[in-house]
């Protein structure tokens, strides 16, 4: 079946066909629609989950961790400064090894006050041990809710799925609906053996102290690693149930390319128009879609870049001082490697400034045109 | 420090941070899997001591003024502080974990210190006693280990008389031991408390001479400890030339006072104290001696302190060195003639054997030789029963011998010839005889006495009932178990001594121990291994302030509620006082 529905009813309704059983939430725009989706659904009972209304971002987080260590699927959505305030609650979420699900929107955060698409608020987020999948379009994101919970329940650590504030939030498309049937196959409740019980109850969270740390952050660190391939098997079966998969990147139009241009989120839509254009006047342009961004797919990028003349990377965040966050960390996974093509970084889009197909002509041919990359990230679409 | 680590290996940790079992004991939750908890342990020196004194408690008294207090504790275990206080080979030192730090406590020091402050104050020991027994016990011999089973077994009720060979009670210990070393007012006084509390000697009966076993079958249990007095012969010609002597005669001589006819050049053959004794006795009648020993300086049995204080006194020492010769003219001797050796494979005790260097004879001039190549046991007169092997005789684990009711200690059963040593065989003996007088199980008591591992009995805790002894921990602790970030470097005091020159000359006493400030301040030293001294580090470092004051002189309290089982307590207890258990499963 399929519906007309904005980036952030897909959401919620790849949170009700995943059957999430609480939804501690606090509204925040340009999230705000899948909170009140979610509601609605669990208020008519198409959902049978508990909202829980909850008073900040820090609380829907605390309260998704009491949640998941009961060892109830768990779901919460945030954006931008909500998520920020979340912040060291991730850190908890992921310590405890909990496989929550989390929706960001995509938004830059202030100041100056801006509710606009931008992705310095979960690239913030880098290091906190979540799974970060960036999403291209509305279908996207609500097969890759299904993915999430799948993934998450498996490695035992949290996931959080971003897609891009209105370009995907609240931009209708038609989004095919998966059978609740075959969602429940494909993702069945969730009962783990450890949980909080009264009748057997445990320390949560217990002192770590110096000779227990190091073990459990290379127990969070061998997970993240062994994700990947969970990430990968997850999205193939997915494409044998509904027909659709992603990848954990997506190389489009590739063969032969000397320069690729690596996008992430809703940017890669549009990048694909520009790269069909630029291909149609002989330009051997590829697109590389950076899908998961943690843990890093360095393998996934290397063997579609191999051989290339250069990269290009259009970052739409920046890390203050350094540059484009996505090209840093394909400049940094690749350092060791003989064959890496040079790397050439952009920044644009910030703040929620549009994207278009003359923008980013402006990155190939700036890329064609140099002999090597600058010492810093360029700017593009910047009124100078 | 001993933090465990119940999980040693990542891939045994569940992947999750919870807790591996129930926590349904603690009501108001908890972070914690490993829970502190206050345990005294045994601190090396006590252990390391054979008489099993607390000596730790004591040094705690003294470092606190409290000199006489710190002298009662010692009384509980040893009825010699004084005599071991100065002659002592102190093996209390040399378990010490300050020696690997900077220099061992002088503990021996302080020991005789307590002994001293007790002679001055006229101090009486206040003892733990039994009530009193219908059994009697004789005691044979009165040296250190006789007449520690007597002040036991008069502890524990019974009556006892010690039967002495010679006119004078003390055994070696007054006559081997000269008054330099040991003042005879220091033995007397310990004797005499051992007598003040009931004690019946009778002197100049000796087994053998007019007394016998079979004399004593009013006593229900009898102890032998009958000493070495019995010089070894050198064994070589003109050995039995007038002017060779033993060492433990010559030595007996001059403890009792007896003229002795000494010559000029005195040749003492002996690498022992004996010899050692013998020489500097000598030097102080007038003689000029020379020690003659056969190995190195390495593999003398002597106090290598008594080695230092002769050669301090000009005593010379001639090494690797064997007399093969007595030669007398007239009648007396002239001359020892002497081989060179040197140092072959080790023998059966580990030290290198001395091996003749051919054509190395030479003569040295010699008026006077006193032998001291050891001493034996005279044990003709104990009956065949007791089995008497190799000079010694066979006891089992409680020092009993082949016949009930017979029990031995001292020099005379296999175990080190020293004073300790026979202390600690009269205070386990005393221990036993009780045993066996009150038909008890006795198998259990080396574990619920035991002061360490090393085979240590205390007294103390034997009169305790078993229900107000304190709890024994296993743990002996090491210089690694402690936060050495908390003490400072300081080298142990010395000390006094008389000056060499004037010692020649005197039989006074050549140590002439601390006084109170050196006292005080040494025992500050000490490190209180394993045992609270309150110092209330636990308190100022316990970051959720779950630590509470004890109340005055007692423990600090742990707040279980509120501990989340850090370990920073355990970490910063400089004496490894707090042990970190796994909770519950």
């Amino acid at each position: 079946m399929k519906k007309i529905m904005v980036g952030n009813h897909a959401v919620s309704w790849g949170v009700m066909l995943a059957r999430a059983e609480v939804i501690p939430a606090y509204p925040i725009t340009p999230q705000t629609t899948i909170v009140e989706e979610l509601s609605v659904l669990c208020a008519d009972g198409r959902l049978k989950a508990r909202f829980i209304p909850v008073e900040s971002e820090h609380s829907a987080m605390a309260c998704s961790i009491g949640s998941s260590a009961a060892g109830v699927r768990t779901f919460t959505a945030t954006s931008s400064q909500g998520l920020a305030l979340m912040h060291e609650m991730l850190h908890w979420a992921s310590g405890a090894r909990l496989p929550i699900v989390m929706a960001n929107v995509n938004r830059a955060l202030g100041s100056p006050y801006n509710i606009w698409g931008e992705q310095s608020d979960s690239l913030a987020q880098r290091d906190t041990g979540w799974l970060q999948i960036y999403c291209e379009s509305n279908q996207e994101v609500l097969d890759t809710v299904l993915q999430a919970f799948k993934i998450a329940e498996q490695v035992l650590l949290p996931v959080m799925l971003v897609l891009d504030a209105f370009i995907l939030s609240h931009t209708a498309e038609p989004v095919d609906i998966p059978d609740q049937k075959l969602a429940d196959n494909f993702l069945p409740s969730y009962r783990p053996d450890m949980r909080l019980n009264s009748k057997d109850p445990r320390i949560f969270g217990c002192l770590a102290p110096p000779e227990y740390m190091m073990e459990f952050r290379y127990k969070i660190q061998q997970a993240m690693l062994q994700s990947k391939e969970v990430c990968r098997r997850v999205d193939e079966e997915f494409g044998r149930t509904f027909g659709r998969s992603y990848g954990v990147v997506e190389a489009y139009r590739c063969d032969g390319a000397d320069l690729i241009l690596v996008t992430a989120g809703s940017i890669t839509s549009t990048a694909r128009v520009a790269v069909d254009a630029l291909r149609d006047k002989g330009r051997k342009v590829g697109l590389l879609k950076l899908r998961l961004f943690r843990p890093f797919p360095k393998e996934e990028l290397l063997d579609i870049v191999r051989g290339v003349d250069k990269i290009a990377v259009l970052d739409r965040n920046l890390s203050a001082g350094i540059g484009g966050i996505f090209a840093q960390e394909i400049r940094a996974a690749f350092c060791n490697e003989k064959d890496r093509p040079p790397i050439y970084s952009y920044i644009g889009g910030l703040g929620g400034r549009d994207i278009t197909l003359q923008t980013l002509n402006e990155v190939v041919y700036q890329t064609y045109e140099r002999s090597r990359p600058e010492e810093v990230s360029a700017w593009v679409g910047l009124r100078t | 420090m001993s933090k465990p680590i119940p999980l040693l290996r990542e891939g045994e940790m569940p992947c999750q941070p919870v807790s591996l079992a129930s926590m349904e004991w603690n009501k108001t939750g908890s972070w914690r899997y490993l829970r502190p908890r206050f345990e005294n342990k045994i601190p090396p020196c006590n252990e390391g001591c054979p008489a099993g004194q607390d000596i730790e408690g004591a040094i705690v008294l003294i470092g606190k003024g409290k000199f006489l207090e710190a002298w009662d504790l010692f009384k509980e275990e040893n009825p010699f502080p004084g005599v071991c206080g100065r002659v002592c080979y102190h093996p209390c030192e040399t378990s010490c974990n300050r020696g690997d730090f900077d220099e061992a406590l002088s503990i021996n020091a302080l020991e005789r210190f307590m002994a001293d402050m007790a002679l001055k104050h006229r101090r009486k020991p206040s003892l733990k006693r039994r009530e009193k027994r219908p059994e009697k016990v004789a005691v044979i011999g009165s040296g250190p280990a006789g007449l520690t089973c007597a002040y036991n077994l008069v502890r524990l009720g019974y009556g006892v008389t010690v039967f002495e060979a010679l006119p004078v009670l003390g055994g070696m210990l007054r006559v081997g031991i000269p008054e330099y070393r040991l003042p005879k007012k220091v033995l007397g006084e310990e004797i005499d408390q051992i007598l003040e509390l009931g004690v019946r000697v009778e002197v100049n009966a000796r087994l053998g001479a007019g007394l016998s076993l079979d004399d004593l079958k009013e006593y229900q249990a009898v102890f032998l400890a009958l000493g070495n007095h019995k010089s070894r012969s050198l064994g070589i010609p003109g050995g039995e030339a007038r002017g060779v002597m033993s060492g433990v005669e010559f030595l007996k001589d001059v403890n009792l006072g007896k003229k002795v006819e000494l010559g000029k050049r005195v040749a003492v053959i002996g690498g022992g104290n004996t010899a050692i004794d013998a020489a500097r006795a000598a030097l102080r009648l007038g003689g000029r001696p020379i020690i003659l020993y056969r190995r190195t300086r390495e593999e003398m049995p002597a106090f290598a302190s008594e080695v230092h204080e002769a050669e301090e006194e000009g005593i010379e020492i001639s090494l690797l060195t064997s007399p093969v010769r007595v030669i007398s003219q007239d009648g007396r001797i002239s001359q020892l003639e002497c081989v060179k050796n040197r140092l072959g494979p080790p023998d059966e005790d580990g030290r290198r054997r001395p091996v003749e260097i051919k054509g190395s004879n030479y003569v040295l001039e010699a008026d006077q030789v006193i032998s001291a190549i050891g001493e034996e046991a005279d044990l003709a007169s104990l009956p065949k029963k007791l089995g008497v092997e190799d000079n010694t005789v066979p006891t089992d684990e409680r020092g009993a011998t082949k016949q009930n009711g017979i029990f031995a200690g001292g020099d005379i059963i296999r175990q080190p010839h020293t004073v300790v040593h026979a202390i600690a065989s009269g205070k386990r003996a005393a221990i036993f005889i009780d045993a066996y007088l009150r038909k008890q199980k006795w198998e259990g008591f080396f574990e619920a006495l035991r002061v360490g591992q090393k085979g240590s009995l205390s007294m103390k805790r034997y009169l305790q009932e078993e229900s107000d002894r304190p709890p024994l921990s296993d743990k002996t602790v090491l210089l690694k178990d402690l936060n050495l970030d908390y003490f400072e470097y300081k080298k142990r005091l010395k000390m006094p001594r008389a000056k060499a020159s004037r010692r020649s000359g005197s039989f006074d006493e050549v140590n002439l121990g601390f006084n109170e400030e050196m006292a005080v301040e040494e025992a500050r030293r000490c490190f209180n291994c394993g045992v609270c001294n309150l110092c209330d580090n636990c308190y100022i470092f316990c970051p959720d302030v779950a630590i509470h004051k004890g109340k005055e002189g007692e423990l600090n309290i742990i707040d279980y509620d509120h501990c989340k089982g850090c370990g920073i307590c355990m970490e910063e207890c400089p004496r490894d006082v707090i042990v970190m258990e796994v909770e519950g499963r």
